[in-house]
């Protein structure tokens, strides 16, 4: 038997013959290699059969010699289901329309949800989203991945303290934290206001309590600056001491600067390339051959293209390629130094509370070792040295007692 | 007489040396799957073709099939594969007296 697949992919043709000497006919076929299938009979002098298309265009010759007439009645196969499948290329148009379009929308942005922010933090989120073209209706995979949003709205709203940025379907999912100034819980609780570091002090601000100490004077860590009782000695009143005491403290700190230090920066020159994943193939689209770069750094952002709610195998690549270039900073001595002090001052700024200030600093110690400076710095600063600590009531009077 | 006489020396080739005789004496060989299917090879053409009937020409003599709803599965210059409801197959032999 014939594979009946090839027929179909051939094409075949159904044919009538009618008239005399049909077998014949048949036998003249067959002997010239022409492939017949499917022969039927139709009344006396009519049969049909089936044949291939290439061999359909032969047989009028062998027809002419003989006393038959032919038609063709059907035509099937791959080559006419081709054909109307031409004819009805509207039909495949609008449906290859109405994919594109699916997986078009199912790569949209439909929603960006905020949670956890105040109505204006909100909205500078969402102004903040719309500059880095986060909005509704834009396409997903031209739009900074996840990460990158989440970066750069931290950076860019001091307000936050944390977003958690997550993409779910095509919704964008904001989880905000804002950075609540923590307001110093209105202390009701009886409380003393003592010294958190050894200090001189030079301004007092009390708004409840008893002074205890006075400025100029030399205080300890721990020891007590404004009492919150007072009264008699034996009944002492309670209540939470509240003020500002302000001291000048001293910090030491120890600075190294290299007076040359090399650092990797990039020029500004960058290439974008553009390809499609496909499972593991990478298929170029768009920034074909190697990078014109000698040193550089390759960022790459992968997205997902996603089918409803699949995801497909398929991921949009984009790599940015950015020249790297070394830049080599030098010093003089002076320079150096100027800047290690500058660095230091900086350091001891960070893990103070913001309305201190520095006073006065000296250089203790310089060195130059290795090509590197070395400073020891005293800084002289002035800050509030008050923090609460609570009375326990049990035992007032002790701590009193103790304290003085 | 000729062919007689080759008939002959190929016919006892057949039986002495254990040949198949529709290889050495060029008779046609039929294969029936039940009442349904027949499968000629070996014949030298058709004759007629009804739905009822179907004649081949074999190299000696002919092969009648007699049957109902006949339809020729396949048709190549040596092979023959019928389908449909078969009753009879006749040999029609010419020396046993020609055609009937």
């Amino acid at each position: 038997m014939k594979n009946q697949w090839i027929e179909f992919l051939y094409g075949r043709v159904t044919v009538r013959v009618s008239g005399k000497g049909l077998e014949r006919f048949l036998n003249v076929l067959t002997r010239n290699g022409l492939h017949i299938w499917h022969v039927k009979r139709h009344g006396t002098e009519t049969i049909t059969f089936k044949m291939r298309v290439q061999d359909a265009l032969k047989i009028r010759r062998f027809a002419r010699k003989s006393e038959c007439k032919i038609s063709f009645l059907q035509r099937s196969g791959a080559p006419f289901l081709l054909k109307r499948l031409l004819k009805n290329s509207g039909f495949m148009l609008g449906a290859a329309a109405f994919l594109f379009i699916i997986l078009l929308l199912s790569n949209m942005i439909w929603g960006i949800e905020i949670k956890g922010a105040k109505p204006a933090t909100e909205y500078q989120i969402r102004k903040e989203l719309d500059k880095m073209g986060v909005k509704i209706g834009k396409v997903q995979f031209l739009v900074a991945n996840v990460e990158g949003i989440q970066r750069q709205l931290t950076n860019n709203i001091g307000a936050l303290t944390w977003v958690g940025v997550e993409l779910k379907g095509t919704t964008y999912h904001l989880q905000v934290v804002e950075k609540n100034e923590p307001k110093k819980p209105e202390q009701s609780s009886p409380q003393n206001l003592i010294a958190k570091k050894k200090a001189i002090i030079v301004k007092m601000f009390v708004e409840s309590g008893q002074k205890v100490v006075d400025i100029h004077d030399h205080v300890e860590k721990g020891q007590l600056l404004v009492s919150g009782a007072f009264g008699q000695e034996d009944h002492p009143e309670l209540t939470a001491a509240k003020g500002e005491v302000w001291g000048e403290t001293w910090y030491k700190s120890h600075v190294e600067l290299p007076l040359v230090t090399k650092f990797n920066v990039y020029n500004g020159k960058e290439e974008q390339k553009h390809s499609l994943l496909l499972g593991k193939l990478e298929i170029p689209i768009w920034g074909f051959g190697k990078p014109a770069f000698k040193h550089y750094e390759t960022e790459k952002n992968v997205h997902k293209i996603r089918f409803l709610n699949w995801d497909l195998p398929i991921s949009y690549v984009n790599k940015t390629i950015r020249e790297r270039e070394v830049y080599e900073r030098s010093y003089s001595n002076s320079e150096a130094e100027k800047m290690a002090v500058e660095l230091a001052k900086k350091q001891i700024k960070s893990s103070l509370d913001e309305d201190a200030m520095i006073k006065d600093e000296k250089i203790l110690h310089k060195a130059m070792e290795n090509g590197k400076v070395i400073l020891d710095i005293h800084f002289k600063i002035i800050e509030n040295i008050a923090v609460g600590q609570p009375i326990s009531k049990e035992t007032p009077d002790d701590r009193e007692i103790n304290n003085h | 007489m000729a062919k007689k006489w080759g008939q002959r020396v190929r016919n006892w080739m057949a039986n002495k040396m254990d040949l198949p005789q529709d290889v050495m004496m060029d008779l046609p060989r039929i294969t029936m799957i039940g009442h349904i299917h027949i499968y000629v090879e070996n014949h030298r053409g058709l004759l007629s073709f009804t739905d009822k009937e179907l004649r081949l020409l074999l190299k000696q003599g002919q092969l009648l099939i007699k049957g109902k709803g006949f339809v020729i599965k396949t048709i190549l210059p040596e092979e023959i594969l019928l389908q449909g409801k078969i009753d009879q197959v006749i040999y029609l032999n010419e020396d046993a007296g020609g055609t009937k």
